[in-house]
Parts: C-alpha cells; sequence; structure tokens
C-alpha cells in the first residue's frame, strides 16, 4: 500500500488546523463593555470613565449654571496647566484631558489655546509664530490671555488582602480664573479589584 | 416517623440562607421638599434578567439656566444578590442626529440587593434634547 499521499493529505491537515487556531485580532469598541480590564493599570476605558464624570460636573456647575466668564460674544479661552502623574505608571494624561478639551469644545462655551503653554511652551510652536506676527502687524500689544487654567493629579493606590488585588486610581481637577481663584473642583475614584486580568467589566 | 428534627433543620437552613442576603434599608424625608420632574419613557426590555438587575423606576430631567439638559433614571435591583451592570447615555440634537463625544462611553456600576441608585448625564451641548439610555449586564 502506497503511504505517501495519505501523509501528504495528513500533513495539509495538521498546517491547516494550526493555521486555524492561530489567535486573530478583532476591532472592539473603546466605549463598549468588551473592552480589557487590567487590575494594575489605567486601561482606556478608565480614561473615558473620568473624563465622562468631570465634564458632566464642568458644564453642570460652571457652563449650565450661567458662571462662565468671557469677553461679551466670544467662548471663554481655557488654557492647560500641568496635570501631575502620580502613578507607578507612564502615562500620557492627554488621555484624559483632550477627551475633556474636546467636549468643552463640543459645547461651543470654551475654547482652547495651544499658543498660550506652561512655562512659554505651546502646544503648537507654529500657531504661535502666527500669532505673535498677526499680533505685530496688527498693532496688538498684548493678545488674548486665557480666562480659565486646568490643573489636576492622578493619584494611585495600591491594596493586597490574600490573592486579592485591588488599585484605586483618583482623578482630581481644579478650573481657575483669572484672579486665582479656583471656581470647579472635582475627584473621581476609579477602583478595581481582582486576581488576575480580566475581559469585561 | 418523627419529623420534627427534619423540619427545624430545615427551617434553620432557610433562615440562615436568606440571613445571607445583605439587601438596602433606607431612610428618608416623608415630604421630599424638592419636586422631581419626571418624565415619560418608552422602553424596549430585551433581557428580562437585566430587569431585575436594574429596573427603571422613573426618568426626570432639568434644564439649567445654560440650556443644558440634564437627565436622571432611578434604578432598582429587585433582585436580592447585589449585582453589576454598565450604563451609557446617547445624546440626540432637534434633528434627531447624535451628539458624539469622546467622554460617551459604557459606565460599570454595582448595586446591591434590593437597592435604588440614580444615574445622571448632562447633554453634552445646549443642542442636544433628546437622550437614550443603555444597560447591559456586566460579566466578569
Amino acid at each position: 500500500m502506497k503511504t505517501q499521499p495519505i501523509f501528504t493529505l495528513l500533513s495539509f491537515a495538521v498546517v491547516l488546523l494550526v493555521a486555524g487556531c492561530a489567535q486573530q485580532a478583532t476591532y472592539v469598541d473603546p466605549s463598549g463593555p468588551r473592552v480589557v480590564t487590567t487590575v494594575g493599570n489605567i486601561n482606556i476605558q478608565d480614561y473615558a470613565n473620568a473624563a465622562e464624570t468631570m465634564i458632566n460636573s464642568l458644564i453642570e456647575s460652571v457652563i449650565n449654571a450661567g458662571k462662565l466668564k468671557a469677553p461679551a460674544g466670544q467662548p471663554s479661552m481655557l488654557a492647560i496647566s500641568r496635570i501631575v502623574n502620580n502613578t507607578t505608571q507612564q502615562i500620557d494624561t492627554d488621555l484624559l484631558v483632550k477627551k475633556i478639551r474636546v467636549a468643552l469644545n463640543k459645547t461651543g462655551k470654551v475654547v482652547t489655546t495651544t499658543t498660550f503653554g506652561l512655562g512659554g511652551q505651546a502646544e503648537d510652536p507654529l500657531a504661535q509664530g502666527i500669532q505673535q506676527q498677526t499680533d505685530f502687524f496688527a498693532g496688538k500689544k498684548i493678545a488674548r490671555l486665557p480666562d480659565y487654567s486646568l490643573s489636576g493629579k492622578i493619584i494611585e493606590q495600591r491594596e493586597r488582602y490574600g490573592d486579592i488585588r485591588q488599585s484605586s486610581y483618583v482623578f482630581q481637577l481644579s478650573l481657575t480664573d483669572k484672579t486665582g481663584v479656583a471656581v470647579w473642583e472635582e475627584e473621581k475614584t476609579i477602583t478595581k479589584q481582582g486576581k488576575r486580568a480580566a475581559v469585561g467589566f | 416517623m418523627n419529623t420534627k428534627p427534619f423540619l427545624l433543620t430545615a427551617a434553620i437552613v432557610l433562615i440562615a440562607a436568606s440571613s445571607g442576603c445583605d439587601t438596602v434599608n433606607t431612610v428618608q424625608r416623608a415630604q421630599p421638599i424638592g419636586q422631581r420632574q419626571m418624565i415619560a419613557d418608552k422602553r424596549i426590555i430585551t433581557d428580562a434578567s437585566l430587569n431585575r438587575i436594574a429596573r427603571i423606576v422613573g426618568i426626570n430631567e432639568t434644564t439649567g439656566p445654560g440650556g443644558f439638559v440634564k437627565v436622571q433614571v432611578e434604578l432598582l435591583n429587585v433582585s436580592s444578590d447585589p449585582q453589576s451592570f454598565s450604563y451609557k447615555f446617547e445624546w440626540f440634537d432637534l434633528n434627531g442626529m447624535q451628539v458624539n463625544t469622546p467622554t460617551s462611553t459604557f459606565i460599570p456600576r454595582q448595586i446591591e440587593a434590593r437597592e435604588s441608585i440614580f444615574i445622571s448625564s448632562i447633554a453634552p451641548s445646549a443642542n442636544a434634547k433628546d437622550f437614550r439610555l443603555k444597560l447591559i449586564t456586566s460579566h466578569p
């Protein structure tokens, strides 16, 4: 009996089987409930969750309450100050701040300056150059200063009890006006507990 | 056959089992000063078990001086166990178009046995007047 064709077929079948078992990447909705949740990290949905709380509070306490100050007919101008990362992780605070900026921009009541930054560092140096030249040729001596600055801190607290690990991430933000008064402050704590990485909330 | 010991044991087991469920007791002012402006709602229930975990009791809304609508939904866990679920508010403008923001996300919540909680959301812009609340069971 000639066994070569059988062996060839078998090897093809094995190859197909192995290829079929290979893990495939799939897209998931980052705002949906099927994203990966880990105890030891701030996950993408945690930033969105914290930003949601912050923006709801900011709209309710300042914008919807009619307390927003701005020159007549113009939206308020916001500058982004220091957001301190007091966690053990290397994180980009824009994961939180950008969401808030976008949401504020969509209210139509607040715009963010990209040419006025902490320590004179502009977020967009090209825009800063254009603004300076425009102001120079227009004979403006002082550019419009931001009406508010946004500052904050992200803090991490870890606990362990037996096999259970718990991480808490505290997001704190303050909105300060031109007079140096914090006109709005908010804090959101996200606590996660588990033994190992899990999928879903 | 003397069934008394069996009945006694069964009663003890039942009492022990029922006392294992920690439910929530509440107290509040008999005549609340604040009056909620309740709104009529339309519900689509596709998950009956979720409707026991987070049953919608009522929805009230308010509009601030800035013209932003805020809605508050009261949920009740009618089951005898603590449960987890996630929720998400979606907002729509006057033309019925969804207003997307990067902060619109499913938010996880826990609810104790027989507990009533409130979840709320504020419109992302003054033009957003309609909303939809989505609820889903959380799986560990």
